[in-house]
């Protein structure tokens, strides 16, 4: 992209009486711009922003999106005892008593605890202590004035008691002030690395990274995505497509329209429709296995039920839809040759074969580059037709990287969302389309396409 | 000594939950996952136990109005993607109905509150539920949720196959005790089914019909070789190499005889359904609930005629015969309000009661969560249940609560699939798996 | 077009590869209203049971209510992207901005990239914005996500209006709006026209992001359900309801499609499906 050399733009502006280089700013193009400008910095920027975060860190469901509190539970004093964390320590931490006292019928009523109840705490309990909380609470209850929901009454019981574990601290400063409270004997530095391993949020980290670069699966997905990129694009997209362009070329209007509206039909008919005629087409019981049967050939589930098979009905269920791109561009740049030419070769003695192959095809290498560039983009970013019908299987063999990303993030049968993996392997694919769109920006000669405005007010 | 935090939070909902007198107007909104025709009580006990709620409000005196709203998942993927999604966006369902596995994950986000703070255990009907289910609610010491029901899943073997191979009535009523015992192993299993097919009763690939997608049920086979899921000891997740292949090596044997094919993974559930009502299939593996489906919706007519059903098979010596029992667990969303938990919560707690958690047993094949519920009539009537009862549910555990389970279980089923489809050895398989999870957990996990 | 060759090959051939698309489709109408014996290829009795869904709610649910919600979708995607497509692409294409160049690569690249790889991220934005599982958040995202194919159509219809009605009107000294308004946009119309019915048929077919970003069962759209049907394990598989459901939902996208054949198919290289 480097310097505006048009012609066309150059012809304009020399035609035109002399103005200084630099017209202003539109105001009204900004104005006009400015919806799209919003919604594209919410819904396109910004996720791209924050895929580029949450790739650098552990976020999952166990962590929660974008927050994180301070949490001391049993599982982490038993991992920080493995840490080096002194038993004594982990039982001070683990302390929890109740004490009926002045204070805490105070805090009760500032609560707003109902009177009677507590007058009648105070009356009967007044300076008792507690082990367990459980103790309280069944003593509680057998006070006349109790209310009568559990929640209310265990929410004024724990007024009166004392312990961190399994509390949510907003901040770690909470955190640490209550354990510097309730457990003064541990040393500062005991306590800091206990808070700073309480925390329940996201870390930031590289290691998503480390895992994608070392473990033997990415290899299997790169090569899969490769597989079924290449394979659908050359059979396909181009291929294909290429193919009914010429033929329909040839052939009369009528036929020709009926065919181009066909082959039209997958890309319009809505995902889930076309996942469903694909299932009934190679499903046991359905139309293929059914008309294998009968001529005596292997029946079976071709969706699924073989790698082989899986891969044919995968690349052509998604070549299906992609051919119509290229036959209507490829269409369009047939329509641009010249008759005559055509004409002329008929005269010589040309060969049908001849004809497409000497002046159809040189015709055809831009539109080619084209449709090759733009599909390798969608392709590779396209996962919503094999998470519908193959889904990955049998057995993961035919999962591609933006399905597998999908799913690590967002859909898996445990429920185990690893947004911040996922993020991960989305910012590959981001990453890749970036590098391959500006290749194909310089490749198609981006400058033509950005025409100068003309009046500049 | 500072509680200034607990005192602001519990200051707020005191104020309002206690104006008990007034009109008081609720909508409840439950989630269920896995839900399908059969297993719609799971929603429906709290809409039965909100009609009973205001009833008992009316002859009180108050003024009580609920609403319940439900919305089930047939599936777990998109259940837990929307419940979590919801959650994170707080706008999540008053209740979630769940596999107690979320508990670990959930809680430790925030997404859950503990139940346990919301109701009394001691009191009728949670006092009644059985102590190991309330167990498998329990988190970092504290319950979370109240277990909705209980299952056994379960190895079932065509009969009429067994007696097609010359199994003897005998043999074929003593299989249970001979599974159980360990004498009867994985690989026998494997033999016999083999019989089935060289003899004919049996087509070929069909010998052997496992579930067709991920599960607890593939634990299983873990536990038949060896392996221990977490030890009981820490808590901490224990990844058995040695039980990893053999498990995988037993699916890899089952291949190579020829008695499963290697797509099995992935197979649709309605042909997996249809094959095992059918009696396509000389044996398969599934849950106690599978019978009410085959029933209901794909033809069996003669279950107890037809099937003989038993604990899982020992893989090994060192493995025992099994079954994992998945309670589903309700769960009170941390992004309602505190009047609506507080709601929500009385009214998990009524419909825990044995005759309302009986409808959903019997209808859905479940087996029940409490002593008592055994003795509803309704319930006692029912011979599968009864039976399932006493020779499956008193041999069955739970997977771990713990929140790093989803990445073991996740690598545990990548290794499955490698290894069955043939894509990778039962060892390097293995290998994956223990390098996985270590690589994400660190300390965090026993190697054996 | 040149006469000169054989006709009847070619017709062999090009029907031959087109024959699993025909027997799909045909299939596809056929079989809403006949039912084959287990096993048969060919159907053996006409019957309307498979409709009986539109009727009987508990056949595949409240079809007529996603219906409903499919057509709120749909319409409010023309209704996001058109406008914003028709303002921006003008000022792409002829009004002098800061970073134009900038502006029109970011396009290009955008048009060539889906953005559903990054549902994490959109999933954070709807969280913040309030807008997770509500119909305007996915309407929002879906409309952002039509905004470079949408500008990069207008901007295509823009540059081929000529300089010299522009010139004109702003000689006569009429501002660059009112020359927008009154002179330029009658002279896109059937950009307009094309764009609104690809957003139409866009929001119409469109079972991704209602399904991740609003599961609530109030918003449940026309692919949600029909994908429900599927998914469910404990139903057997009626492939005949499940295609007369289909055919309902797409009967409008076939209408649309059949009006506006000819115009759709001369920008339908532009889509950025796979």
């Amino acid at each position: 992209m480097s310097s505006f050399a048009d012609p066309i733009v150059d012809g304009a502006r020399r035609a035109r009486p002399v103005r200084p280089r630099r017209a202003p700013v539109s105001r009204l193009g900004l104005i006009l711009m400015a919806p799209a400008l919003l919604l594209l910095t919410l819904f396109f920027f910004l996720p791209v922003a924050l895929t580029g975060v949450f790739a650098f860190t552990d976020l999952s469901t166990s962590t929660g999106i974008g927050r994180g509190d301070y949490v001391v539970t049993p599982t982490l004093l038993r991992q920080l005892g493995d840490k080096g964390l002194s038993d004594t320590d982990a039982e001070a931490v683990a302390r929890s008593s109740v004490t009926v006292d002045a204070a805490g019928l105070a805090r009760a009523r500032a609560a707003g605890v109902d009177d009677r109840f507590l007058d009648e705490i105070e009356r009967r309990f007044m300076g008792r202590d507690y082990e367990a909380p459980a103790g309280f609470v069944r003593d509680l209850r057998g006070l006349r004035t109790a209310p009568r929901r559990p929640r209310d009454l265990k929410s004024a019981a724990a007024l009166f008691e004392t312990s961190v574990l399994n509390q949510r601290f907003a901040t770690s400063q909470a955190l640490a002030a209550q354990l510097e409270a309730m457990a003064p004997e541990i040393a500062p530095a005991v306590r800091a690395r206990i808070v700073e391993a309480s925390f329940t949020g996201a870390r930031f980290t590289t290691e998503n990274f480390r895992t994608l670069a070392t473990q033997k699966e990415t290899a299997r997905l790169v090569g899969n995505t490769f597989l079924y990129v290449g394979a659908t694009l050359s059979l396909f997209n181009v291929g294909l497509g290429l193919f009914l362009a010429v033929v329909l070329f040839y052939m009369p209007k009528g036929a020709s329209s009926l065919f181009s509206t066909l082959w039209l039909l997958p890309r319009i008919t809505p995902v889930v429709l076309y996942a469903v005629m694909w299932k009934w087409f190679t499903w046991e019981g359905g139309f293929l296995p059914i008309l294998a049967d009968q001529v005596g050939l292997p029946s079976f589930n071709y969706m699924k039920g073989s790698v082989v098979t899986a891969w044919a009905t995968m690349i052509t269920l998604n070549g299906f839809i992609g051919a119509s791109f290229g036959l209507i561009l490829f269409s369009g740049a047939l329509r641009a040759i010249p008759l005559q030419q055509l004409w002329a070769s008929e005269v010589d003695g040309a060969s049908r074969w001849q004809q497409v192959r000497r002046i159809i095809l040189p015709q055809m290498r831009w539109p080619i580059l084209f449709v090759t560039a733009y599909q390798t983009l969608s392709l590779l970013s396209s996962y919503e037709q094999i998470w519908l019908t193959t889904n990955g299987g049998p057995g993961r063999t035919t999962s591609v990287w933006a399905l597998e990303a999908f799913k690590t993030a967002l859909s898996n049968y445990t429920g185990n969302l690893e947004y911040g993996m996922g993020a991960a392997m989305a910012l590959v694919l981001v990453v890749v389309g970036l590098a391959l769109s500006l290749i194909y920006l310089r490749l198609f000669k981006f400058s033509e396409l950005v025409g100068r405005p003309k009046i500049e007010i | 000594m500072t509680l200034h935090v607990k005192t602001a939070a519990l200051a707020a909902l005191l104020g309002s939950v206690a104006l008990g007198a007034a009109a008081e107007d609720y909508t409840i909104t439950v989630w269920s996952g896995g839900t399908g025709d059969t297993s719609t009580y799971r929603i429906d006990a709290i809409k039965l136990a909100a009609e009973q709620m205001m009833r008992q409000a009316e002859i009180r005196g108050d003024d009580l109005s609920i609403t319940v709203e439900g919305q089930a998942w047939s599936g777990w993927d998109d259940f837990k993607q929307a419940f979590t999604l919801a959650s994170e966006a707080e706008n999540a369902p008053d209740i979630g109905v769940s596999g107690h596995e979320d508990i670990g994950p959930w809680s430790e986000a925030g997404l859950i509150r503990p139940i346990e703070d919301y109701v009394y255990f001691d009191t009728w009907p949670l006092n009644t539920i059985y102590p190991n289910l309330i167990e498998t609610a329990t988190f970092n010491d504290r319950v979370w949720g109240v277990p909705q029901d209980a299952e056994a899943r379960v190895m079932f073997w065509s009969i009429p196959a067994l007696e097609a191979i010359g199994w003897s009535q005998d043999e074929i009523e003593s299989l249970a005790q001979r599974v159980e015992s360990g004498d009867f192993t994985l690989y026998d299993m494997l033999d016999t089914v083999k019989t089935m097919q060289d003899e004919g009763v049996i087509e070929p690939g069909m010998g052997f019909g496992p579930r067709v997608s991920n599960g607890p049920d593939y634990w299983q086979f873990y536990q038949s070789f060896g392996g221990e899921m977490s030890d009981p000891e820490t808590g901490k997740l224990v990844v058995d190499t040695g039980a990893l292949e053999g498990m995988y090596g037993f699916f890899a044997d089952a291949v190579e005889k020829g008695v499963v094919s290697n797509t099995h993974l992935g197979t649709e559930w309605d042909v997996w359904h249809q094959n095992a009502a059918a009696g396509n299939y000389g044996t398969w593996h599934g849950g106690t609930w599978h019978k009410a489906q085959w029933q209901n919706q794909f033809g069996l007519a003669d279950f107890f005629g037809d099937v003989q059903y038993t604990l899982i098979p020992a893989g090994t010596e060192d493995g025992r015969a099994n079954s994992i029992t998945h309670p589903l667990v309700y769960l009170l969303s941390a992004t309602s309000t505190e009047d609506e938990s507080v709601i929500a919560a009385e009214l998990i707690a009524m419909a825990s009661a044995p005759d309302i958690n009986a409808l959903h047993a019997v209808k859905s094949a479940h087996l029940g969560i409490s002593k008592d519920e055994t003795r509803v009539p309704f319930y006692a009537a029912d011979e599968w249940l009864s039976a399932a009862s006493s020779r499956l549910a008193p041999h069955t555990n739970a997977i771990p609560n713990n929140s790093d389970f989803g990445t073991f279980w996740t690598a545990m089923y990548q290794g499955l699939e490698a290894s069955w489809t043939g894509a990778s050895t039962p060892e390097e398989a293995a290998q994956t798996v223990a390098d996985t999870v270590k690589q994400s957990l660190g300390d965090d996990v026993v190697l054996r | 077009m040149t006469r000169n060759f054989a006709l009847f090959p070619l017709m062999v051939v090009i029907t031959l590869i087109s024959l699993p698309l025909m027997v799909m489709y045909g299939f596809l109408i056929l079989d809403t209203v006949t039912d084959a014996p287990p096993g048969a290829l060919w159907p053996d009795e006409f019957t309307l049971r498979h409709w009986r869904f539109l009727w009987d709610m508990s056949a595949a649910g409240n079809v007529w209510k996603a219906t409903l919600n499919t057509a709120v979708l749909a319409l409010s995607m023309v209704a996001v992207v058109v406008p914003v497509s028709s303002l921006a692409g003008y000022a792409i294409a002829r009004l002098n901005l800061p970073y134009r160049r900038f502006f029109l690569g970011g396009i290009l690249v955008m048009h060539a990239f889906p953005a559903v790889t990054l549902l994490i991220g959109v999933f954070f934005v709807l969280k913040f914005a309030g807008l997770y599982n509500t119909m305007i958040g996915v309407i929002l995202v879906k409309g952002a996500l039509m905004l470079p194919f949408g500008i990069w159509i207008m901007k295509g219809f823009y540059d081929a209006v000529p300089w010299e009605i522009e010139m004109a009107g702003v000689q006569d000294g009429a501002s660059r709006l009112t020359v927008f308004r009154r002179l330029i946009l009658p002279q896109v119309k059937p950009g307009l026209v094309a764009l609104s019915v690809f957003a139409f048929l866009d929001g119409w077919g469109e079972y991704l992001l209602p399904r991740v970003l609003a599961p609530g069962s109030d918003m449940t759209v026309m692919s949600v359900l029909l994908n429900g049907l599927i998914a469910g394990d404990d139903i057997g598989y009626d492939f005949n309801l499940f295609k007369a459901v289909g055919v309902f939902y797409t009967l409008p996208v076939i209408a649309l499609f059949a009006i506006f054949q000819n115009r759709l198919m001369t920008i339908f290289g532009g889509g950025t499906k796979g």
